[in-house]
């Protein structure tokens, strides 16, 4: 064997295990959710699968609880967000100066990064308590009367916003900061220098220089929200009144409490295929500013 | 220079400001931290109204924390850390031999895999979990430790974090090994591998955090009472068990929240780094 295989056989050796991984348990899962929507069970021949066309998706798009269920998962991430990002990079913003008050307020904000966010539910679970949990509580202080949060159709997807904020922001902070620190002193110093007020600074010189970390933030925001479980299997099971029934737990009911797997994996596509849209859409979004400026 | 009386405003509105929020972020820890410690009846009384010993763990006791371990609590956490320490030592072994290839070597369809390594981890873990359950029911692995371990090996973050890294060393390096009539092999292991240290603690600790917060996959392969892990049994705990009973859920929390923040803290400054890297230099 020459060098030169013997360097080709050592190159993909080195990669096998891994990529056979990816493949096997990241790439083929996606395959398999498109081709299984395309599938049904037949129960009167043991349960064997039957190709049913886009049977699946014709019964999901004829279904009213499936597109309450989008509508709300729409509805929590048109909120979630816009407001996750928005306090994280103000958060940010207030604690990026290397400061003693600065540092010691940030390892309060990274506090929350220690626990999981399953944990964090758990904890909220009594804070929102209606009889005797801590929000009422301080609401009582305020003279503000007893909110029922969790048992409230109306309130129960703000609780799950709240919770999944006070995780959420402090991860995202984290990529800001990062982001922050990276842009050079001396710029700022020139703008003070230009006579550049604070806001014009920020629109003319820290957000643009940090367009690259916050379009991944946005992304990959977007992208845990829409896909957001652990709250709201702990706090709301999707109620009451499917109030929080987002598609990610419309997914889950499907297969393991109705064991309906082929309306699971249809949702399961429906997901990725929403998902992708609305991602190409901020990056539209974004690049179209970038070449704007 | 001095500060004018308006900038002086505006930074003690900048400092209310980030306290309050703290006092959001640090409440639910502070009132997890005291109601671990208490007797139950006294959780509930504490509360209403609200005063100083809402947050003071009094009388203290270790009771909740005690019969916490004895609802499997010991189990759980000894099931987690078995199974994130082969993840760890399996994780970092393939995903570092991949970085290895991808940085170091040139073959036809490189560009084609390595945009398979970035596909890969753009596709939450989360959205592929019910096809993936499938495969696991297939594989017949339901309820055993490999539907916990194998799946979580491959890591596209890991392999691409790797790469970054390996493609800092110099590639006289490698020509020199080669001279020296080294293999690959030896070349990855005596040399690659003890220089990237740093790397290996940071893809180390993704990938244990990733099984001690992993929720979804365990809950949906490995709920017997056996495997649970530990996520998957404060939520059991927390909706089944503890309905009644806050203490324990707090104890729960806080026991649960301290393994991960003892590891953070020694490699904090990996830990950030680690997250951030495809942030930054994506």
């Amino acid at each position: 064997m020459t060098d030169k295989s013997r360097k080709l056989v050592a190159a993909y050796a080195f990669l096998l295990p891994a990529l056979a991984g990816l493949i096997v348990f990241r790439i083929l899962p996606v395959i398999n959710a498109l081709i299984g929507s395309l599938f049904e069970i037949d129960y009167g021949h043991g349960g064997a699968m039957r190709f049913a066309g886009i049977m699946n998706f014709i019964n999901l798009f004829t279904d009213f609880v499936f597109w309450d269920s989008v509508k709300v998962t729409l509805l929590f991430n048109v909120i979630i967000n816009p407001l996750q990002i928005a306090f994280a990079l103000l958060m940010a913003l207030l604690v990026q100066q290397n400061t003693r008050l600065n540092r010691s307020f940030r390892s309060f904000y990274m506090l929350p990064l220690g626990v999981s966010i399953t944990v964090a539910s758990a904890i909220w679970a009594i804070l929102f308590n209606p009889n005797a949990g801590l929000v009422n509580g301080i609401l009582q202080l305020a003279r503000i009367s007893s909110q029922p949060f969790l048992t409230s159709s109306v309130q129960a997807i703000w609780c799950i916003i709240i919770v999944a904020s006070w995780y959420g922001i402090s991860y995202w902070l984290i990529f800001l900061l990062a982001g922050l620190q990276e842009i050079s002193q001396e710029l700022y110093e020139a703008a003070v220098i230009d006579g550049s007020n604070a806001w014009t600074t920020f629109w003319r010189i820290t957000l643009p220089l940090l367009k690259r970390v916050l379009l991944f933030v946005i992304v990959a925001d977007t992208s845990a929200n829409f896909l957001l479980f652990a709250p709201i299997y702990v706090l709301t099971k999707g109620g009451p009144q499917g109030s929080t029934n987002t598609l990610m737990y419309e997914m889950f009911t499907s297969v393991f409490v109705h064991s309906n797997l082929p309306r699971g994996l249809t949702i399961s596509t429906v997901l990725l295929v929403l998902m992708l849209i609305v991602i190409q859409f901020e990056f539209r979004l974004f690049s179209e500013k970038e070449r704007g400026t | 220079m001095r500060a004018s009386a308006g900038q002086r405003i505006v930074n003690s509105l900048r400092v209310l400001f980030m306290s309050l929020y703290a006092a959001f972020i640090f409440l639910p820890f502070l009132w997890m931290f005291s109601n671990a410690f208490k007797p139950n009846d006294r959780v509930m009384a504490d509360l209403t109204p609200l005063s100083i010993w809402t947050f003071l763990p009094r009388p203290f006791t270790m009771q909740p924390v005690v019969e916490l371990f004895s609802s499997g609590l010991g189990r759980s956490i000894l099931v987690t850390v078995a199974v994130a320490g082969f993840t760890i030592v399996g994780g970092i072994l393939i995903n570092s031999m991949a970085g290895f290839s991808f940085a170091k070597f040139r073959f036809p369809g490189k560009e084609l895999l390595f945009s398979l390594v970035v596909v890969s981890f753009l596709i939450p873990f989360e959205a592929i979990a019910v096809p993936l359950f499938v495969t696991i029911q297939r594989l017949g692995w339901m309820n055993t430790v490999y539907a916990l371990i194998i799946p979580a090996l491959a890591n596209g973050l890991c392999i691409f974090m790797f790469r970054q890294f390996f493609m800092d060393l110099p590639d006289e390096l490698v020509d020199a090994a080669l001279i020296d009539g080294a293999g690959w092999t030896r070349i990855y292991s005596a040399l690659f591998m003890p220089l990237s240290k740093s790397a290996c603690i940071t893809a180390g600790f993704l990938l244990f955090l990733s099984q001690w917060q992993a929720f979804i996959w365990p809950l949906l392969v490995a709920s017997s009472k056996d495997l649970r892990m530990v996520q998957v049994l404060i939520a059991y705990l927390t909706k089944e068990e503890f309905r009644v009973f806050w203490n324990k859920t707090a104890a729960a929390g806080f026991v649960v929240a301290l393994v991960p923040l003892l590891v953070i803290l020694p490699f904090q400054k990996y830990f950030v780094r680690g997250i951030t890297m495809t942030g930054i230099k994506g």
